[in-house]
């Protein structure tokens, strides 16, 4: 016997290829408001580019994107999920599906980098055995080579931006967040890294990158955002999607 | 997940090791002075000694026992032999006497049934042998109510003690293993950002605080123990290795038993709860 579906406008979003949408979002911590009326969205196969001065609310955005914010008003859909409405455990199963690199990452600095990449497949309940060989996949994929044996308070700034990102891959998130992926980079280096995540969006992946470099959008084909004193505008009306299709 | 030993963890590991070592020490205190005041207690309730006055002689002595079988309170009677006068004498810190030197004591030791209170047993059992024909006077009688009290006062104070202070170990057993949890906020944190629940990252830490506990907790014991044999071989001489395992009973394993369990248990919960702490901190920003 087919159940009659029941219609759930967040997940018909999702299933539309919509990883994100904010609609008149505002959030901040304590008393003070740092988002105001924030409309921004994010699809499947999509890198999108949020660039803007510093303090402008970019890493505020990454933190209601990853659900550490809640928002205070305006409604939040994240991966087919109105996260002001989801309780903890839901939240938690949402968060498990993004992949987050922060501007400065937090590792368990005494494990190595290879240890801290597989974290997420530890989580996941994996064995060593079954992740060794997709974790050294990432560890060339990004390029810390040898330096993934090493703990990771021995890494370069460098390095531990490439295992930052290595380890929000590992678990095949559907949508990837960096706050100022390249900060502190040269520009060669952040152009590489750049690079890399947009190479996210051909594996399905959404991807949304927060940043001050906004010539990071001559490296892929971006949709351009931009932030400003909370205020989120978009730049250009479209990008072109890779062919991927949320499962 | 995988946790290298660091310093903090090692210098734990041995603040779990002495509260269980000081929790387990003060159990088998309570213990031996269970013991002593139980051994004090059923002396002090069920022993006598008789002197027979008249008439005099081993044959007086013998029909004094037989009628002492007879007579109210006494569980059993037996003459006392030079040997164990002698032997009384040592324990008691005269000086050492021998045996074959000592006097016809005329003297009868009892094991006395458990009275009804109130009863006059020393009155008792005289006027019994008097029937029988024999004049004795009951030279060690049966402690009064009030000895036999305050050795049960003593024993309850005594395991109430220990069960306050192994309250006391295993409060800071669990303040410790918060520490554990604090030491551990980096990885909490990450597991927060990668989508663990507070459940989730509550139970990793607090399992390994768990298991920290419980090894520590037994190290404690152990230990514990050891210095508790070598106490009583030092002050008790007469007692030898092989003779230990008789003199033990059940109970005494209880302060080795649950020891390392409150322990492993305190830890956890210490642990647990704040890792859930941090894990609420991380996940919430606003």
């Amino acid at each position: 016997m087919v159940r009659p579906r029941v219609s759930n406008p967040d997940l018909d979003l999702y299933q539309s290829g919509t990883l994100v949408r904010l609609v008149g979002v505002n959030t901040g911590y304590g008393a003070s408001t740092v988002l105001f009326g924030v409309d921004f969205e994010a699809r499947v196969g999509e890198v999108a580019l949020v660039t803007g001065p510093a303090a402008a609310g970019k890493t505020t955005l990454t933190h209601l994107l990853r659900l550490a914010l809640p928002p205070r008003s305006g409604r939040t859909v994240i991966l087919g999920v109105d996260v002001a409405r989801a309780g903890p455990d839901v939240r938690a199963e949402v968060k498990r599906r993004i992949g987050y690199i922060a501007e400065d990452p937090v590792f368990v600095e005494h494990w190595s980098a290879f240890d801290n990449i597989a974290m997420p497949l530890r989580m996941g309940g994996r064995r060593a055995r079954d992740y060794h060989d997709d974790v050294r996949e990432l560890v060339d994929f990004v390029g810390i080579g040898e330096a993934a044996d090493l703990p990771v308070q021995q890494l370069s700034g460098a390095e531990r931006r490439r295992t930052a990102i290595a380890r929000a891959l590992a678990s095949k998130p559907q949508l990837i967040l960096a706050d100022d992926p390249t900060a502190n980079m040269s520009p060669a280096d952040g152009r590489r890294v750049a690079r890399l995540l947009a190479e996210m969006r051909r594996v399905g992946a959404g991807v949304v990158i927060c940043s001050q470099d906004e010539s990071l959008a001559e490296c892929a084909q971006m949709r351009r955002w931009r932030i400003d004193h909370g205020r989120v505008t978009q730049v250009d009306e479209a990008a072109p999607q890779a062919e991927a299709e949320v499962e | 997940m995988k946790g290298e030993p660091i310093g903090f963890d090692r210098a734990l590991f041995w603040t779990l090791v002495f509260a269980v070592f000081a929790a387990v020490a003060a159990g088998l205190g309570a213990r031996v002075v269970d013991r002593l005041a139980t051994g004090y207690q059923e002396a002090a309730t069920n022993y006598a000694v008789v002197r027979v006055i008249a008439p005099e002689g081993p044959y007086a002595v013998a029909a004094a026992q037989v009628a002492l079988s007879e007579a109210p309170h006494v569980s059993s009677a037996a003459p006392m032999t030079r040997g164990r006068a002698a032997a009384l004498l040592r324990n008691w810190g005269g000086a050492p006497a021998n045996a074959d030197e000592l006097p016809d004591l005329s003297l009868i030791e009892l094991e006395l049934a458990p009275a009804t209170p109130g009863a006059d047993v020393a009155g008792d059992i005289v006027a019994a042998l008097a029937q029988a024909g024999v004049t004795a006077e009951v030279i060690e009688a049966p402690a009064d109510g009030a000895s036999a009290n305050m050795a049960a006062r003593v024993r309850t104070i005594a395991s109430w003690g220990a069960v306050a202070f192994g309250a006391v170990m295993a409060v800071i057993v669990w303040l410790a293993a918060r520490g554990l949890a604090t030491r551990r906020r980096e990885l909490v944190t990450v597991m927060c950002d990668l989508g663990a629940t507070r459940a989730q990252a509550a139970s990793r830490i607090g399992d390994e605080a768990a298991m920290l506990g419980l090894s520590a907790g037994g190290a404690g014991a152990v230990l514990a123990v050891i210095v508790a044999v070598v106490l009583l071989l030092l002050a008790a001489p007469e007692v030898s290795l092989q003779a230990l395992p008789a003199m033990i009973r059940p109970l005494d394993f209880a302060p080795l038993v649950a020891a390392p369990m409150i322990a492993a248990l305190a830890a956890g919960l210490g642990a647990r709860a704040a890792a859930g702490d941090i894990h609420a901190q991380a996940a919430r920003l606003g």
